[in-house]
Order: C-alpha cells, then structure tokens, then sequence
C-alpha cells in the first residue's frame, strides 16, 4: 500500500511537471529543420507527413517490384510465369471496397481514398508475415530475397502506422492498429508442397506489387488534390 | 565487606557508560562536524543538459544527455518520452546499448510519423531533476556512419598521374533501396600541410583529383550527409604517395618546338611578302582599273561633274534620226575619179545581193551608180580581153570591164555578149579604156551569171528591138529622139532610170549608154559588192564635142546639162565608141569588122545563149551593124590601146579630164 502511494504521488508529480510543459509546448513553434537545433515543432505538418507516406509507399513499391522479379527468377520457370495482366482474380484483397477503375477513383472522397490505403496496408501484413516465413523454409532461398521480404514486411508495417497518424491528422479519426497475431503459425505447421507453395508465394508477391502500386497512386492521388483540386487525374 | 567491593563496581560502570555516551555524543558532534567543515552538501542532482538524439539510418535512433550534478549522493537517470500528441509516457527502453548516459530506440520504437518529446530525469535521495524537454523529428536527426572502404589509388596511363577516390556508404544506411539518400565530400591535404582541400563529390562514390606534387604522400578523408541531416563524421585517413614523375620535359619542349616553328614560319612569310610587297599587294588588293572610255575625263569625274563626264561621250548623232535612212542607203555616191579622169562614177553603197543586184542592174536613183554612166563614156577598144583587161585591172580574179564610152559601153555590151563566147578571137578587139570612164569594180562577165544575164538583156533588149521591153523608153524617146536610137541597145530594166533621163536629155544617149553599161557594172559590182579598191569614183561625162581628128571632147556630165551634140548619137554609136561622128560628136572606136560582127554575132550568140531562160532571140543584128557600119576605123591607137586591155582614152585622145 505504502508502495502504490508512493508511487501514484511519483507519477502525480510528473504530471503536474510535465502539464505546464505540454501547455507551453502545444503552441505553435517556429519548425525548423537545421542542424543542431533542438527545438522541433510540436509534431510533423501534415504536409511532411504525406510526402513521407508517399516516398515511404514508394518505396515498398519498388522494392516489391524488384523482389517479385528475383523471385520469378529464381524460382519460377518459365511455363508458370504470370503476365502482368493475369492473376488478378486470384488477389486476396480483390474482396476489399476498394475502387478499382480511374472514373471510382476521381469520384471517391479523400476520406475513402485514405482508408482504401488504410485497408490495403493492413490487408497486407499478415499475408507478408507468412510468406516471410515460408521463404524461410526454402532450402536455397538467397539472402537477397529474404532480406528483401522482410524489409518489405517491416516498411509495410511502418506505411500503416503512417497512414494512422495521417488519418488521425487529416480526417481526425481514430483508427486501430493491426495486432500481430499468431494465427499464421498455425498455418506454417502444415507441410505444403515446395512447388505449390513456391506458386502461391509467387502469386502473392504478385498481387502486393499491384497493390503497392495502388497504394502509391492513390497517396499521389491525395497529395495533388491537396495542392491542385481540379486538376488531377 | 562485599557492599565495599560492589559500590567500587558500580561507579566504574557508570564512569564507561558516562564515558562511551560522552564519545559517542563528541564522535557525533565531530562527525557533525567534519561534515560541516568538509563543506559537502546533499542536495537534489542537477538537470540533464545537451540532450543529443541522432539517428544512423532512419530508422533507430539514440539519445545522449549530459549529466549535472549528482548532489553528492548516487543518482539516477532516466529518460522518459511522449509521443506527439499523446500523453503516454514512455521510459527509454534501452539504456545500455548507446553507453553511459544514454538511451537507445530499436526500430519498434522510432517512428517517422510521430515526432517525439524527450526529456531526461535525474534523480537522487534528495530530489529529482528534469531536464528541458527536446522535440525529435527522427528524419531530421539522422547522422549516417562515415562512407567505408575508403580507396585511393594514383592512376599513371598518361603523363599526368592523378589520385582516384573511392568509397563505399556506410552499411546501415539504407541507400539501395532509396531510403537514404546520401551526398559525399572529401577532403584531402599534403602530409605536412595543415589546410585541408575540400571536394564536393555529390552522390558518386568515386571522384579523381588532378594536379598532384609528384613524390608526396596525400592525406584523404571522406564524409556523407543525408538530404535532411548532419554530416557523417569524417572517414578514417587514407595514405596515398604520388611517385615521382618527370612529364613536363616532353610535352613542353614539343610545346616549344612547334612553337618556334610556327614563329619562324610567321616571320618567314612577313619576310617574304615584304620583299614582293607590291606584288603581293597587286595579288592581294588588284588595283582597280580605271575607265578607259574615249573622252572620259578621270578628273572630271573626281570632280563629281556627272553630266558634264557623260555629255562628252554622249555621240550626237547616235542614234540616227529617221529621217535620213536615204541617205545611209542609197545616197553614197561613190565618185570615182581615176588620175586622170574626168568620169565620176558613182556607186552604190549599196551591196545587194542578187536580187537587189538584178533589180539595181539599171542605172536607178536609189542605186546610184556612176557605173551606169561611166561605163558608157569609156573607150571601148574592139577586142576579146574585156574579160582579161578587167581582170588584168582588177584584182583578183574579177573581170573588169571598162566602159570607156558609151557607145562603147554599148558595143562592149554586145561584144561582151559575143566575147564571152568567143573571146579568145575577139580578144584583140575589145580594149577597154577604163580611164575614161572609171571602171566599176569587179566586172566580172565571165564568172558571174547575173552581169551576163542582164548584159544579155541588155543585148537581148536592144538587139531585140522589143518594145515590149522599153515600153518607157519608147515613150520617152519622142522628147529625145536619141532615145529611141538607143533603145535596141538599151535595156532599160529599170524605170527608175528614168528620172534620170528628164535631166540631161542632151546626154541621155549617154546616159543610157551610161546606164546601160552601168547596167553591167552595176549588177556586177552589186553582184561583187563594193570591194575594189580599184574602184573609183565615177561622174558622169558627156561628150561635149568631136573633133575632126576623132577626137573627143569629153566633159563631165552634171545634172541638168544637155548636150545637144549628144542627141544624135545615140543610134550610131552603142556598140562602141569606133569613130567620131561630126554629128553625134562621138567618138566611136572601130572594132574590127570580123569582131563587129562577130561580137554581134557573138552577141546574138551570147544573147541566144543567154536568152535560153528568157525567150530571147538575137534579132540583134539589123539594129546592131548599122551603127557598126558607120564605123571608121582609126583603129590602130586604140588597137594596141585594146591590146593593153586597158585604154585611157584621155591619154589617146588628149582630151581634157575634168
């Protein structure tokens, strides 16, 4: 008891230290980025923080695209390679309200283009987090592209902790975040055959890189409504 | 004896208890007191200052702070942290893996999204301490590690060795896949120099450095920054010697060699187009010809006097007016006069061809042919060279025939019809005396067909009595009856003749002997054209008077005279001028008989011949003999005068040239 006392009069006091501070800090300073000084804006402007988003869905982008091409490959052989066109059907997120054609796209809300993002990354983490694992268990999986899978995974991650705060600041909401679960370990206790799942693996890294691009266009999207409303496309 | 012994016992114990309380209380007091004189106070720790937060590769990040004052007692350091716009507090989760005063954010921690406000607490028995909060914006504080693998290698292919830096970026720092970017810079100085030369290098990782000290060692660092960031800490030094190197030497003397030449050959080339300076200037700069037109005035003209320049080279009379086309044509009477003639004949300028020729055959006024009358007044010996006297007069191989009178002219006619077919007989006979009457030019009966022609009509035409043929002359005879007596040996071809008649109707005969002799001389001299400088200017002559001694007074013929004597002669005397008949005052020379007649029948011939085309007969004859009876010989003079082929009847006769 004495302890718990002790301890709430602890955290009273930080409270009441840091109170003033949050007071004093939440006016607007002056955001400056030189070097070696200390004094930050209370938090990113809205418009840093879209370009980040961007450059970040951009660069999930290229480095799927670039994984989806070393896998093909390396693994694939040539019979069972997809064109760019096909294997769309087979996408999991085919499902998601997601707009699809460019006359949706013009039509949908910056709200709605937001959470289609929102909803792709978060549709994405799981199924990344599985095929990391089973490249693991390729027998000669290079390093290349593990490594490439799991930077994949973790950019995928910090794109959706992103488009949170983004939400948060643009449309002031308050969205979950997705909460690793373990139900793809249960998965990873069956044995599938190499080859089928080489395929599966290889069609889904064909559907992330569509639909990192989609991520990408659709935060571009965002961006230039900001600046120019009218004339986007 | 026991209560002696324990009362003794007692106070000791109380006097070490009194005793140990007293040191105890005196070792508190020093103790209070060495404290006190040490000085040493326990108090609250100082703030945490200079809170440093960096980040290597964007994605981790470490915060340093410095530490106050402890306060004398231990104290602890704990670095608490909110995220942007949220309450939650968070403690630092690693304060190990940065070192000593620090905190370190793996990767779960740091967020891009979020800024971060950082604050540091020191805290001891006797207080806490917090430091001055720090916004973190982690994009803005990555610092990368410096480039690695710092390469310097001299490169030596050509004469010029100069250093090659490369390097790598440091291994956290994301750049392959875009995450980082990073520009670089290096620096490099001589080993024993201080000042350092800094290169920019941008975002290439090999960058070359030229204009080296040969036999040196170099000193070389590298360092990177990203787009928003500190820069890195400059890489470990690179030691590089630059060997020694002696380039200069070759290059430079080819420098100096092509130098020279280049100089030498300047000079030469100044030297020699100074020698020939005006012939290189003449080559280079030609002077400009000035104008050379008759009557220009170069002065004038520098004078800037325009018109007066050009109106002296202004020719009045060109172009010609209009009005005197006549006179260019026609009115060129070329008088002709021998040394001593008297004749003028006149010529044509004209040069016709054959036609013109043909028509001009006759005396006319636009031929103006002192042919026509010359011709007639020469003294015509009987005899067969006409062709050769004129040839031998004339150059060439022309023929010239020489009327010497116009009876003569008339006889040559006919004798010209005849010799021409017979001339190698008959060439004793015909003498030609071109001096009378000048010899037009070029008279050539043998070479050209035309003269013949029209001597034949001439022959034809009088010989052939045909009033057809002088339907004009017939009519005019009446007011000159000479006329008539001409006109078997006229030929009048053309009528223009006849104004000439109405002028001198004393001369008409002469005239028209004239003419008709000119006739011949015309056509031939329009056939041969005015070439002859043998050709002399003709006038007319008029016989004036005979005299017993067969002399003839021969007068020039001018315009408007008449001679009467002249009427009368006109019947007699065509054929050639044989003897001087008192009443026609002319003198006629005799040919020979045989020629006579053979020239007249050589005429006939010659006509006959000639008037193939025509329809001529030679019906000469009757008309033709008579005058040739009446002919006398004094022949013998003029004989050999024929046999020259040339006979001046000036010279024979004596008569007086006009």
């Amino acid at each position: 008891a004495l302890f718990y006392v002790l301890s709430v009069s602890q955290w009273g006091l930080w409270i009441l230290l840091f109170w003033p501070q949050h007071l004093t800090l939440s006016s607007p300073l002056d955001c400056r980025d030189d070097q070696g000084s200390l004094s930050r804006c209370t938090s990113i402007s809205q418009e840093k923080l879209l370009d980040r988003v961007i450059h970040h869905a951009e660069l999930i982008y290229r480095v799927s695209e670039e994984l989806c091409s070393l896998f093909e490959e390396l693994f694939i052989p040539f019979p069972f390679r997809l064109q760019s066109n096909q294997a769309a059907y087979a996408c999991i997120t085919k499902a998601l309200p997601i707009p699809s054609s460019k006359s949706e796209i013009e039509q949908i809300s910056d709200k709605w283009l937001l959470h289609s993002v929102l909803m792709l990354v978060q549709s994405w983490i799981e199924p990344l987090t599985y095929m990391q694992n089973s490249m693991e268990r390729y027998d000669h999986a290079p390093d290349m592209v593990l490594n490439k899978t799991k930077w994949v995974s973790e950019k995928l991650f910090s794109l959706e902790q992103g488009v949170v705060v983004l939400i948060k600041k643009m449309l002031d909401e308050t969205t979950l975040v997705t909460v690793y679960s373990d139900q793809n370990t249960v998965q990873n206790d069956v044995q599938p055959d190499v080859l089928e799942s080489v395929m599966r693996d290889y069609t889904l890294l064909g559907c992330f890189k569509k639909d990192a691009h989609k991520m990408e266009t659709f935060l571009k999207l965002l961006k230039c409504r900001q600046t120019d409303k009218y004339n986007c496309a | 004896m026991r209560l002696e012994m324990s009362s003794n016992r007692q106070q000791r114990l109380c006097v070490a208890m009194m005793r140990n309380v007293g040191g105890v209380i005196v070792l508190s007091l020093l103790l209070v007191f060495v404290q006190l004189a040490a000085g040493e106070s326990f108090s609250p720790p100082g703030t945490p200052k200079n809170i440093i937060c960096r980040s290597p590769e964007k994605e981790t990040f470490t915060c340093w702070w410095e530490p106050g004052s402890d306060g004398g007692l231990p104290t602890t350091y704990a670095l608490y942290y909110r995220k942007e716009n949220s309450d939650t507090v968070y403690e630092c989760p690693d304060y190990k893996t940065a070192g000593k005063n620090s905190c370190f954010f793996n990767k779960n921690d740091t967020s891009i999204w979020v800024t971060y406000n950082i604050t540091v607490v020191a805290t001891n028995a006797l207080g806490r301490a917090f430091s001055d909060p720090v916004e973190i914006d982690v994009v803005y504080i990555v610092m990368p590690n410096p480039p690695e693998e710092v390469t310097v290698t001299v490169i030596e292919d050509t004469n010029w060795p100069f250093l090659r830096v490369s390097w790598e970026p440091p291994e956290k720092a994301d750049t392959r896949s875009g995450w980082i970017t990073l520009i670089y810079e290096l620096r490099i100085k001589l080993e024993n120099e201080d000042e350092w030369e800094v290169h920019p290098a941008g975002q290439q990782k090999v960058f070359n450095i030229f204009s080296l000290r040969p036999d040196s060692t170099y000193h070389v660092q590298v360092r990177c920054k990203p787009d928003h960031g500190f820069w890195s800490e400059w890489s470990g030094t690179t030691f590089v010697k630059v060997p020694d190197y002696f380039p200069r030497e070759r290059s430079m003397w080819i420098l100096i060699a092509v130098f020279a030449a280049f100089i030498i050959l300047t000079f030469t080339f100044i030297w020699l187009s100074y020698m020939k300076i005006h012939n290189l200037k003449h080559y280079v700069l030609p002077p400009v010809p000035g104008p050379k037109i008759k009557g220009f005035d170069k002065k004038a003209l520098k004078n800037g006097k325009f018109e007066d320049i050009f109106s002296s080279l202004v020719v009045s009379d060109f172009p010609p007016t209009t009005s005197n086309y006549e006179d260019f044509i026609v009115e060129n009477l070329e008088v002709f006069v021998p040394e001593e003639q008297e004749l003028i004949m006149e010529d044509s300028k004209d040069l016709q061809d054959d036609s013109i020729k043909s028509e001009n055959s006759t005396c006319d006024n636009d031929s103006g042919r002192g042919s026509c009358d010359s011709h007639t007044l020469l003294i015509d010996k009987g005899g067969g060279d006409k062709e050769e006297a004129l040839q031998s007069d004339q150059e060439g191989s022309q023929d010239e025939r020489v009327p010497t009178s116009p009876e003569e002219v008339m006889e040559e006619d006919l004798l010209a019809c005849c010799d021409e077919k017979n001339s190698p007989d008959i060439s004793e006979k015909v003498k030609f005396t071109p001096s009378l009457i000048s010899p037009l030019p070029r008279y050539n009966l043998m070479n050209q067909p035309n003269p013949p022609e029209i001597g034949k009509k001439h022959c034809l035409s009088d010989s052939l009595l045909n009033p057809d043929s002088l339907p004009s002359y017939f009519t005019q005879p009446p007011s000159t009856k000479n006329d008539f007596r001409s006109n078997p040996w006229e030929c009048n071809f053309n009528h223009k003749q006849h104004p000439l008649h109405p002028q001198t109707t004393g001369k008409e005969h002469l005239q028209v002997q004239n003419e008709i002799s000119w006739v011949h001389v015309d056509r031939t001299e329009a056939s041969l054209g005015v070439q002859a400088p043998s050709v002399r200017s003709t006038e007319y002559v008029e016989v004036q008077r005979v005299s017993g001694g067969n002399m003839v007074l021969l007068h020039p013929v001018s315009a408007g005279q008449e001679n009467s004597g002249t009427m009368s002669h006109q019947t007699e005397h065509y054929s050639r001028v044989k003897t001087v008949n008192n009443d026609s005052g002319l003198l006629l020379l005799q040919k020979e008989s045989t020629g006579e007649e053979m020239g007249i029948c050589l005429s006939e011939e010659e006509v006959e011949s000639r008037a193939t085309s025509n329809g001529y007969t030679a019906s000469i004859t009757p008309t033709s003999e008579k005058p040739m009876v009446g002919i006398n010989s004094t022949l013998p003079i003029l004989d050999d005068r024929m046999a020259s082929g040339y006979v001046d009847t000036a010279t024979m006769f004596g008569l007086p040239t006009y």
